[in-house]
């Protein structure tokens, strides 16, 4: 030690001497200051996008769910001389905390939101509008999966993959043939009481007392609440083994339930891997069902938009596409997909493309006022289904 | 003149630490403290605090709170019981019977499943016990059970998938305290005429207490907060209070209800680590009590 003035801390020996208490904590105070201006500022200023100038950059940053591309298709693209980084998230809400905390300086460009949650994010300045100039492949796109109510005209974004809600159950436990929400509440309570699986979303749970009583399922009506609240909770939820949104992947070929409410794809994954696939069904459930549909966006504040267009673009062309919905399981939405998945032997079809029937009765979820109410139903019915 | 006062040495060396505890800790406990006081003002915004109130409490304190609360309390303290039952044994045996040759390899053992991620391990366990996995054949094969194994999404595997893992945190501290309570202790047990029960009992448990108390609070307190283990194994019936909270900030984005329901949680776990340390504190008097020596003539 050096006298009374001497100190050791990990900084350079010139600048020691210049370290006293009160510099430490002054330090200290702009920190937390710093801290409490960013987190609680209202601002609503965004950074802003650099538009597109007709140079390719080199790199491109895409924000997506886990191992949601084909590795063989991002390959491809780099060809141009584009490096794709890629990251992923676990929710929407994960999603749209990291993009509306950065405030357009996330570094991302394409990001992968689900298509109800485009008109939150847009209010909030979360997306660039979408130039339709930079994405000609934008017409190889079935017209039933453009315009969706959630975003009119594709301002902001467009189909990446789409799905449905469905159910699959072992016809060993349940012979009866199956074929509307309904059925399943009333098997639920019967043949496979116990034995029952659940999305754990209170959308797609509540949706089913909702459709099966002839209700809209985005209604946000008390009376619908109640009435729905009043059967989930003392009536279905005693049934109900699982509220686990991959019950079904390991639910089919392990055979752990008789009945669960599912994604089509995952169903089509699950009985691919099953050593009795005969032995399950899958049902596109009347009168109605959730149609999801993950979309591609561009995030505000994006650096690489020539770069973002042209891989949107790409992966809107036929071929890239079917690439696509062969790798993760979910139909694309791109015209022509469906004939190439015939031709190339794609196995069970039928549980990607759904008629055409099937299609136009569904309906896609809304989040709105009675999205709170909704998980207050679920938390109560997975308190009663535990006691 | 007053002399400015300089942070010496010591002072210095300790600074990334209270840094870390203020940033990472400390403010972000208050903030949670703070959000639970507001309210969520509309659909696309999880919070707001320019009203204040304690309404976000009332909402939170419904029966299913309470309902899962109980539900989680009940799966925490079975927990923690069955991590004591089988990790005072393991340590016991770890700390004196194992040649010292083997204790480091045997420690590095403990330790393994840590360098697998928490998650992994979990759903790990999704195909340990399920109906057609390798375990459910074994007991159909020996005769213990008849059908398949139906363990998985009921409690008793939340159960089981606690215990494991969080049983390295109940060895640990364990086999440090028995292990420096030291041979000589017990060896001078054993001269003075116990035998290896009594010295067990009375000698190497006593002093492993302040073990016991530290892997019970490592185990009893972050499972009570678990949500993965219950979201992987659970099902409906081992719902678990973690869920819940998650729900708040996740599905409903209601942060001021989440954060209420959070410092709840808190408080309930408080409560129930503060009223098994009385239990333990009472125990504890009975015990000393009941075998107090009153030295002849003295005026103890």
């Amino acid at each position: 030690m050096t006298g009374p003035e001497g100190l050791r801390a990990l900084v350079p020996a010139a600048s020691v001497a210049r370290i006293s208490r009160r510099a430490l904590l002054s330090g200290f105070v702009v920190l937390t200051a710093t801290g409490a201006l960013t987190s609680c500022s209202r601002s609503t200023a965004f950074a802003e996008s650099a538009l597109p100038d007709g140079v390719l950059e080199s790199n491109l940053n895409v924000y997506s769910w886990g191992d949601y591309s084909d590795p063989a298709n991002i390959a491809k693209f780099q060809k141009n001389g584009t490096t794709v980084q890629l990251d992923s998230f676990g929710s929407n809400e994960e999603l749209i905390a990291k993009l509306g905390a950065t405030r357009g300086t996330s570094g991302y460009d394409v990001i992968v939101p689900t298509g109800n949650y485009i008109p939150m994010m847009s209010a909030n300045g979360l997306l660039q509008e979408l130039d339709h100039s930079y994405l000609t492949n934008i017409e190889n796109i079935d017209p039933l999966y453009r315009d969706q109510s959630w975003d009119r005209g594709n301002k902001y974004s467009v189909c990446k993959n789409w799905g449905t809600t469905g159910y699959a159950y072992d016809t060993r436990v349940v012979t009866r043939e199956l074929t509307s929400w309904a059925d399943f509440l009333d098997v639920a309570q019967n043949e496979a009481s116990k034995n029952v699986s659940v999305l754990e979303d209170p959308w797609e749970v509540t949706s089913m007392y909702f459709a099966a009583n002839g209700i809209d399922p985005n209604t946000t009506k008390k009376a619908d609440l109640d009435a729905a609240e009043q059967f989930l909770v003392h009536k279905l939820a005693p049934h109900i083994k699982a509220f686990n949104s991959s019950a079904v992947q390991s639910g089919i070929p392990e055979e752990t339930f008789a009945l669960m409410q599912a994604f089509n794809g995952d169903v089509r994954q699950a009985l691919l891997v099953s050593d009795a696939p005969d032995a399950w069904k899958f049902v596109y459930p009347t009168p109605t069902a959730n149609i999801w549909m993950d979309t591609w966006a561009i995030a505000m504040g994006s650096q690489n938009m020539d770069a973002a267009y042209a891989f949107i673009d790409f992966m809107l062309e036929p071929e890239v596409s079917f690439r696509e919905l062969d790798y993760i399981g979910y139909n694309t939405g791109v015209t022509g997909v469906e004939k190439m998945a015939e031709e190339r032997k794609f196995e069970r079809p039928d549980l990607v493309f759904p008629s055409e029937e099937v299609v136009k009765r569904l309906t896609p979820a809304v989040v709105n006022e009675a999205a709170e109410r909704l998980v207050s139903i679920v938390n109560r019915m997975m308190a009663k289904a535990g006691s | 003149m007053m002399k400015r006062k300089k942070i010496d040495g010591a002072s210095a060396l300790g600074f990334p630490t209270w840094a870390f505890v203020v940033f990472f800790f400390i403010m972000p406990l208050l903030l949670v403290l703070w959000y639970s006081f507001g309210y969520k003002p509309d659909l696309f915004t999880a919070h707001a605090n320019d009203v204040l109130s304690f309404d976000r409490y009332a909402e939170a304190l419904d029966a299913t709170f309470i309902g899962t609360f109980w539900n989680t309390l009940k799966i925490g303290l079975i927990g923690t019981i069955l991590c004591l039952i089988i990790a005072v044994p393991f340590a016991y045996w770890l700390a004196v019977k194992l040649n010292p040759k083997w204790r480091p390899l045997a420690l590095a053992l403990v330790l393994v499943p840590f360098w697998t991620n928490f998650l992994v391990r979990t759903l790990g366990w999704q195909i340990i016990l399920s109906p057609r996995g390798f375990v459910s054949d074994f007991l159909q094969n020996v005769g213990l059970i008849d059908g398949r194994l139906d363990i998985l999404y009921t409690q008793a595997a939340v159960q089981l998938g606690v215990v494991y893992n969080y049983l390295p945190l109940m060895i640990l501290p364990l086999f440090v305290a028995i292990d420096r309570a030291g041979r000589p202790l017990r060896e001078a047990s054993a001269d003075l005429g116990a035998n290896r029960v009594r010295t067990f009992l009375q000698v190497t448990l006593p002093l492993a207490a302040p073990g016991i108390a530290a892997g019970s609070l490592l185990v009893f307190i972050p499972l009570m907060g678990d949500y993965i283990t219950a979201s992987v194994l659970g099902g409906a019936q081992g719902n678990m209070i973690g869920q819940l909270v998650a729900s708040q900030f996740n599905t409903a984005q209601n942060w001021a209800l989440g954060s209420a329901m959070a410092v709840l949680l808190m408080i309930f776990i408080a409560a129930a680590v503060g009223a098994c340390a009385l239990i333990a504190l009472v125990f504890r008097y009975f015990i000393r009590r009941s075998r107090r020596v009153v030295l002849s003539g003295g005026a103890a």
